[in-house]
């Protein structure tokens, strides 16, 4: 009798939860993964390489991810090279920027001196400095390795100063001993320019001494007062000029410029110290006073107009014209050859660049008459001028901002500037002493460090897994933690909740809009609860009138109903059946229908509202002919729309049903259903052409066919023996409506937001034409099977489910030559929507494709019929559907929250799993 | 807890504790596509004998490919130029312009997807300097002369005279056969320097940059031949049809690349499925807003190639796929291979076999209306924000 597997579903059953799809896919995915490390190598490259891009950022990458590096260098991809390029000159000529390039353009300037100093082992290290100094390029390294320890001392003010005084006793050290060798040159400049930098006392007292003494030659020379009394020409010694005439030779004097000429000439001194500080390789013009700052300025100076002029009014006047030789103002080794060569060595180097960015301006007969830079937007006319500022520094800062970033300017770095990168010496250690806190000790908090010790774990494992060949899939190259916010902020931060899309918010809209309403389905289950009673009554008679005795002997009717139980326990055991929403033939509550399920344990049930098959068996009376009634089709699947007053049901014949007994069963249903419901007028007509009868009343019909399985088994040996017999071709149709329905119970109702989109698409087709033609059945499996297919088992919102639907439709899933839809709840699983044309599915096709667009371009309430819905806030309100489902019920409220618990994990597994995508 | 959202936007990855305020949850998903979940629809009626149509597309590919002559040709000038240029790396002399860091080609020359009657092919020069229009200009000239020297002792016929322009990418070099197009970029850790004024555009830069990726995982992934045919098939079919314009040789290649190497087993799918399966994915709106598309393998951020589009062009793009796909299923591909008939198909109303085939309406709204949902709003921007920032980087 098991009436369950009867129906040949348990076949279905198997087939249909073959969940392998989500597993075979996630597989295969893994395999992707795995085959393309490559790729992920270069672009855990790039990832590494854009982390390093900021300074800070690098910073915190060397001293957490030292593996990462390592490792990415080793993959060596010609990518990681500019990466790695990249990262060097990020992290470390960033960030000491003038340093390193001061150190390259003098091969040993105070920096290595000094971290030579501060790790105290001045033969080898000195040593090995000098070899660094002859090879610029090996330099770097050195530094680089170097870096850590002289930015940990750097950083410390105090420390400096004290090493500060000490190169020059160690130079003189070197003086003194034997093993003062090669290197000299450049160890030696290079500690007496710190002490020259340095600004220490000694070095200041030397240097005054020098610039005054210079200055006093100067004045003793030639800068004596200017003249009380002038002559016939207007000439002014300070400033070494004539006027035209007494007027203008007041007014001079008078003037701010000379008077500041004046006031200089008075601090010689200043002048000097001035002098000094500036470049150490300052030439001077004593014929005009003037400070040339190398080689080439002067030359011009000489050439000059105005030099020319001066010398000319020396020579009218008889003054002593001073030598042409400049006067060198080199700081405090100027008497020193040794230093005179070093210093002058340089100057020569300096290549001009940038010829190209110079314009040449012609006047219209084609000569040249000045010069444009274009990297610095000025303008010569002279091309002295214009080789001058080729080599000056400032073209040559511009040129290395503008053109080529490896161009190596002598930058002195000025007091602000060196106060700057101190300050950022110092922020780096003070994180650098944060992070290493956080890290290892201190547990100011034991949560906070277990967090920070979690996320950095975390991070460790990230760069493993980037480093192993998946892509980074964060946009902004940290990975986010799933360890939650930090500890301080869990109590402020709002917790991440899932939002409806507005797609989302518009299908449940319309879903609501077109759902029966409370009334509707009342008298709908009145009525059907009613037919079924009758039916039972009908079936009694019947039983009693074949075999009166036997129905006396059964009177007591066992507890335990061998096909109500386990009717019972299913109706327990789907929690999707028993939801008021999705099975809308039940209306009792929740609470009732428990008790209820619990109660059919002891008592028969009264009529089919579980959607069950209703059995009229009482005990094993066989040979009862009218064995059970079931609901088919929306009713029992919960697909009513508001206004359907069609509903179907199935009677089960032991059996062929045939003309006969349906006549009976008309005759013997009008009594019954005044038997069971007095206050109600049905009436009751025959249908044969279906197979059965109709009860109409209230303005509801309901359809009840007769059928019995045998009408299957007997497909070939009936060939028509017996024209009683009701059209089979309807028969078989009533049991395959049974299949359905069982179907449905068993694959659509537990599958998230299926059933909405079901009736939402049923909706669809009764609305548009053009999907019409598609059959409740076919789109029944179209839906479920497009929903449940969604790779990695993901539970679709309502919006996306009915997205993706319309995604399978546009792909021409139903267009000739696709797959076709199988029906499993045939043999053979034939093609479930065979019965569309060519030209109707050509049209579906084009009608969803549409439809897709639109949802895609937020115009899903043209695809709905509907109005768009004005804000968020409003339709949170209207949308009562889901705020019912929400209060009513202890096992709604439970699948509610499961529902939400599967959001939140879905959530986290995305965000593991997207970086195998 | 998924703190930040999948994408990690927002405050999350800028340092230590910035809670992230605004959380958007944004998950981008990838469309129906049967060749993921076959088991689902297990075919119920016999498949269409396709051997004509897998014919055609042979045929086509055979037709498309460049001939041998085309070849030679611009081999020769690619290994002319190459030669010169890397002499210059190597040996820059008293050139000092500009300064190469490394030469590399790329582009459909070099990945063998190369349409015949289009024979250019791109070579990226990555300078160690900043790429100043006079740095390209003397880098051209250069060029122009260490290719004459280079050439002394060959006979140059008159189609084989070498013409040089120079524009906003770098250099064109071209002979009547053949063209050969040198672009210039910068190193990664320049482009932030660089400025509109004096240098080339820091958007063509990077986009180089991305050239060479591309070629480099194209080489790695794409080897596959049944790819560089369906490219190829595709370039041709993007010339042929407008709305298929907008999609960059780049995107055609992922495209390509996803339709016969993203299934299940892994195995490159037969050239006639996946030619189907481009047109279906297209179809069921894979580069349409709200898809999560294709991610581009070569960027480090997450980034949806599609959304290099504009919203009208994806609607189009994926419009006239739609309709393309019809035709298709109605055995209407020779049309879209160009083997009969012309690109109307798309646009126009066909019958075949009985069946009306008409073309579809956009679906987008221009402007598009705000008061739909602010939510999302903000996931179309959050799309174009995520193209910019790629821009950017």
């Amino acid at each position: 009798m098991a009436t369950n597997n009867y129906f040949g579903f348990t076949h279905g059953g198997t087939q249909y939860s073959a969940t392998a799809t989500g597993a075979a896919y996630q597989a295969g995915q893994a395999g992707y993964a795995v085959a393309a490390p490559a790729t992920a190598a270069a672009a855990a490259a790039t990832y590494g390489t854009q982390r390093a891009a900021g300074y800070d950022t690098a910073y915190q990458a060397a001293a957490a991810t030292q593996g990462t590096y390592a490792a990415v260098g080793t993959g060596a991809t010609p990518a990681y090279e500019y990466g790695y390029g990249q990262t060097a000159a990020a992290g470390y000529t960033g960030g000491y920027d003038q340093t390193a390039a001061a150190a390259a353009a003098k091969p040993a300037t105070y920096a290595t001196t000094y971290t030579q100093r501060a790790a105290g082992q001045p033969q080898a290290q000195a040593a090995a400095a000098a070899a660094a100094a002859a090879k610029p390029a090996q330099y770097t390294g050195t530094y680089q390795a170097n870096a850590t320890g002289y930015q940990a001392t750097y950083a410390q003010p105090a420390a400096q100063t004290t090493i500060a005084a000490q190169p020059t006793t160690q130079a003189k050290q070197a003086n003194s001993t034997t093993t003062y060798s090669g290197y000299d040159a450049a160890l030696y400049s290079a500690a007496t320019m710190y002490v020259a930098q340095q600004g220490g006392a000694a070095q200041q007292k030397s240097g005054g001494w020098q610039g005054y003494k210079k200055g006093g030659i100067g004045a003793k020379n030639m800068r004596t007062k200017a003249p009380p009394k002038p002559q016939q020409l207007h000439y002014c010694d300070v400033c070494k000029i004539s006027c035209a005439g007494p007027q203008t030779y007041r007014e001079h004097l008078e003037g701010q410029k000379h008077k500041k000429r004046e006031a200089a000439t008075k601090m010689a001194a200043s002048v000097a110290v001035t002098n000094q500080n500036r470049a150490g390789n300052s030439l001077r013009c004593q014929l005009c006073d003037v400070t040339c700052t190398g080689n080439d300025a002067y030359a011009a100076h000489i050439r000059g107009a105005k030099h020319q002029k001066v010398v000319l009014l020396h020579t009218k006047l008889g003054k002593p014209i001073p030598p042409q030789e400049p006067e060198i103002i080199g700081g405090p080794r100027n008497g020193d050859s040794k230093d005179d060569e070093v210093d002058e060595q340089p100057e020569p180097d300096i290549q001009p660049v940038g010829q190209d960015y110079i314009e040449e301006i012609k006047s219209d007969d084609g000569k040249v008459i000045s010069f444009n830079c274009k990297l610095c937007e000025c303008r010569f006319n002279d091309p002295n001028a214009k080789e001058m500022h080729m080599k000056g520094r400032r073209h040559r800062l511009q040129y290395k901002k503008k053109v080529n970033p490896d161009l190596v300017v002598d930058v002195k770095p000025s007091l602000r500037q060196r106060k700057i990168q101190e300050e950022k010496m110092r922020r780096a250690a003070l994180r650098e002493e944060f992070w290493a806190r956080r890290h290892y000790n201190m547990p100011e908090d034991e949560d906070d460090r277990m967090y920070w010790e979690d996320r950095r774990r975390y991070e460790e494992e990230y760069m493993e897994m980037c480093r192993r060949g998946n892509l980074g899939p964060y946009p902004r190259g940290r990975p986010p933690f799933p360890g939650g916010a930090p500890p301080y902020f869990q109590g402020g931060m709002p917790m991440a909740r899932r939002t409806e899309s507005s797609d989302d918010r518009h299908v449940m809209a319309r879903h609501s809009e077109i759902y029966p309403k409370e009334e509707e389905l009342q008298s709908i289950q009145r009525i059907v609860s009613h037919t079924e009673r009758a039916l039972k009554t009908v079936s009694d008679q019947l039983a009693e009138s074949t075999k009166p005795k036997e129905g006396q002997a059964q009177q007591p009717p066992t507890p335990q109903q061998p096909v109500a139980a386990p009717a019972a326990n299913a109706a327990n055991a789907t929690p999707a059946a028993a939801k008021p929403v999705e099975a809308p033939a039940v209306v009792p509550k929740p609470e009732s229908e428990n008790k209820s399920a619990e109660q059919q344990q002891q008592q028969p049930k009264e009529d089919g509202r579980d959607n069950q098959l209703f059995s009229f068996q009482q005990d094993r009376d066989a040979n009862r002919i009218l064995k059970g009634v079931m609901r088919v089709g929306h009713l029992a699947k919960g697909l009513l729309l508001r206004g359907d007053t069609n509903v179907e049901l199935v009677v089960l014949c032991a059996d062929k049903p045939t003309l006969a007994l349906l006549r009976k069963v008309v005759d013997l249903l009008p009594p019954a259903l005044k038997q069971v419901a007095p206050e109600n007028t049905y009436t009751v007509t025959i249908n044969a052409a279906e197979a059965g009868l109709t009860v109409v009343g209230d303005g509801l019909t309901v359809l009840v066919q007769l059928t019995s399985p045998i009408m299957r088994e007997q497909e070939a040996a009936s060939g028509g023996l017996d024209r009683d017999v009701l059209a089979r071709g309807k028969c078989l149709q009533a049991l395959a409506a049974l299949r359905h329905t069982k179907w449905f119970q068993a694959r659509a109702l537990g599958l998230h937001s299926c059933v909405v989109i079901i009736r939402i698409l049923r909706d669809l087709c009764q609305r548009v034409p053009t999907w019409s033609p598609l059959s409740s059945w076919a789109m029944e499996l179209l839906a479920e099977k497009v929903i449940s297919s969604v790779p990695g088992q993901v539970q679709l919102s309502p919006g996306d489910a009915l997205r993706r639907v319309m995604e399978a439709v546009a792909s021409g899933l139903l267009l000739p030559g696709g797959p076709g839809l199988g029906d499993p709840c045939e043999k053979d699983s034939p093609d479930a929507a065979s019965g569309l044309s060519a030209q109707q599915r050509e049209d579906l096709t084009c009608s969803a494709q549409y439809a897709l667009r639109l949802i895609a371009y937020r115009q899903i309430y043209k695809v709905l019929g509907m109005e768009p819905l004005p804000t968020q806030q409003k339709v949170f309100r209207r949308d009562r559907s889901a705020r019912k489902r929400r209060r009513s019920g202890g096992e709604q409220a439970d699948s509610e929250s499961d529902s939400g618990k599967m959001v939140k994990t879905e959530g986290t597994e995305t965000t593991t799993e997207t970086p195998v995508k | 807890m998924a703190r930040g959202g999948i994408r990690g936007r927002g405050g999350m990855n800028r340092g230590i504790g910035r809670p992230p305020y605004k959380v958007k949850m944004f998950l981008p998903r990838h469309p129906f596509d049967l060749a993921l979940c076959e088991s689902s629809f297990p075919r119920v009626k016999p498949a269409p004998d396709e051997t004509a149509f897998t014919q055609a597309l042979l045929k086509r590919n055979v037709d498309l490919s460049p001939t041998a002559s085309e070849q030679t040709a611009i081999l020769n000038l690619v290994t002319k130029i190459q030669t010169v240029l890397d002499n210059l790396v190597v040996a820059p002399g008293a050139f000092d312009a500009c300064q190469l860091e490394e030469v590399r080609q790329v582009g459909s020359f070099k990945k063998g997807t190369m349409v015949t009657g289009h024979n250019v092919a791109d070579i990226v020069v990555i300078l160690k300097t900043l790429p100043t229009r006079e740095a390209v200009e003397a880098l051209g000239n250069k060029v122009k002369e260490d290719l004459k020297s280079l050439m002394k002792s060959e006979v140059v016929t008159k189609g084989e005279q070498l013409t040089h322009t120079t524009n906003e990418r770098g250099i064109e070099i071209s002979n009547s056969f053949a063209c050969v197009r040198v672009m210039v970029t910068t190193l990664h850790h320049n482009i932030r320097k660089l400025d509109p004024e004096i240098h080339l555009d820091q958007k063509i830069m990077l986009s180089h940059l991305a050239a060479i990726r591309h070629s480099r995982w194209f080489e790695e992934n794409a080897h596959h031949s049944s790819i560089k045919v369906l490219i190829r098939l595709l370039r041709d079919i993007r010339t042929r049809f407008e709305g298929f314009e907008p999609l960059t040789p780049w995107m055609l290649d992922l495209l390509a690349h996803f339709a016969i190497m993203h299934n299940p087993s892994r195995q490159a799918l037969p050239i006639n499925v996946a030619f189907r399966r481009v047109f279906q994915l297209l179809s069921a709106g894979l580069f349409l807003p709200g898809s999560a598309g294709i991610t581009d393998p070569c960027e480090g951020v997450s980034l949806r190639i599609h959304t290099a589009m504009t919203l009208e062009q994806q609607d189009i793009c994926c419009l006239t796929a739609q309709t393309l796909l019809r035709v298709l299923s109605h055995g209407g591909y020779k049309h879209i291979l160009g083997l009969e008939g012309n690109a109307s198909i798309a646009k126009e109303m066909s019958v075949w076999d009985g069946v009306v085939v008409s073309p579809l309406d956009k679906a987008y709204e221009n402007p598009p209306e705000k008061k739909d949902g602010e939510e999302e709003d903000e996931d179309m921007e959050a799309e174009g924000d995520e193209s910019m920032e790629t821009i950017e980087n």
